[in-house]
């Protein structure tokens, strides 16, 4: 199952993974003592991760090791701006709003 | 990845200096004709039914899609062309500071919740100078995951991508 990105952090365990991995590679082990999450969980909490994109893995000999990756961070990113440009937008509109109210204003107080 | 942009995942602040009267700023968040006159957003209109200017006073009003480019939008996202919006000032000084609660119900399948922009106001000169802080985002998922914490997870993300990313 493909999760966005908002839903691959919405469970609170592998938000705890993700910022296990913000200090950079990570075997399962560490995860599993720094994360305080049981190995079983964290092993499915991690396929997870894997498969929405946000963590990769790397076989080094015997050990896997996981990082994340900068992509869906960079979606989260996008859909931050795309809100600010509504409110920058909206704002925009009520500066030209201003001016209009402006503008009536003076010219009631020409005709008066 | 952008500091500002992950910074701003827990509080969007926007700021901006109108050449304008404090009151006229004031009466553009205050008065039915004044919010419908910029409220929006881009290709709706509001329509306010009630607009109490108290602390606790009620703000109820419909946004609409303005344009057949919007309402074809929204038919095909399943949405209706227009929905309802209730409000309430929780906070209000005047021509200084005043917070609007939003209560977001519309959203179907998501529990009811709350989110808050805080207007600030101050005269510079001929001008005014508007600050805009969205306390929650109007986004289901979004807030959801603010209310589980996770805007403090970006911040940390921030220290881990801010300077070694590339858009």
């Amino acid at each position: 199952m493909q999760l966005d990105v908002f839903q691959a952090l919405s469970d609170p365990t592998r938000r705890r993974i993700v910022e296990t991995l913000l200090d950079g590679e990570h075997q399962v082990g560490d995860v599993v003592e720094k994360a305080r999450i049981h190995q079983s969980g964290v092993s499915r909490h991690l396929r997870i991760l894997h498969e929405s994109g946000f963590v990769t893995m790397r076989p080094d000999g015997q050990r896997r090791l996981y990082a994340l990756r900068p992509e869906p961070f960079r979606e989260l990113e996008a859909w931050l701006d795309r809100y600010r440009r509504l409110w920058e937008s909206r704002l925009d509109r009520f500066g030209a709003a201003l001016e209009k109210k402006q503008r009536k204003q003076s010219k009631r107080n020409k005709g008066s | 990845m952008n500091t500002e942009n992950i910074r701003a995942a827990s509080r969007i602040v926007i700021e901006r200096v109108y050449r304008a009267t404090l009151d006229d700023v004031w009466e553009l968040w205050t008065t039915k004709e004044g919010f419908e006159s910029w409220w929006g957003p881009e290709g709706f209109r509001a329509e306010v039914h009630s607009l109490d200017a108290r602390v606790g006073g009620e703000l109820r009003y419909d946004m609409i899609a303005a344009t057949p480019e919007m309402v074809a939008e929204m038919k095909k996202m399943g949405q209706p062309p227009s929905h309802g919006v209730r409000s309430r000032f929780t906070e209000l000084r005047h021509n200084e500071r005043l917070v609007l609660t939003n209560v977001i119900d519309f959203l179907p399948g998501v529990q009811p919740y709350e989110s808050t922009i805080v207007v600030d106001l101050a005269a510079v000169g001929a001008s005014v100078r508007m600050s805009v802080t969205l306390g929650e985002m109007h986004d289901a998922q979004f807030t959801r995951m603010q209310k589980e914490g996770f805007t403090s997870q970006l911040t940390k993300l921030d220290a881990r991508f801010g300077a070694t990313t590339t858009k």
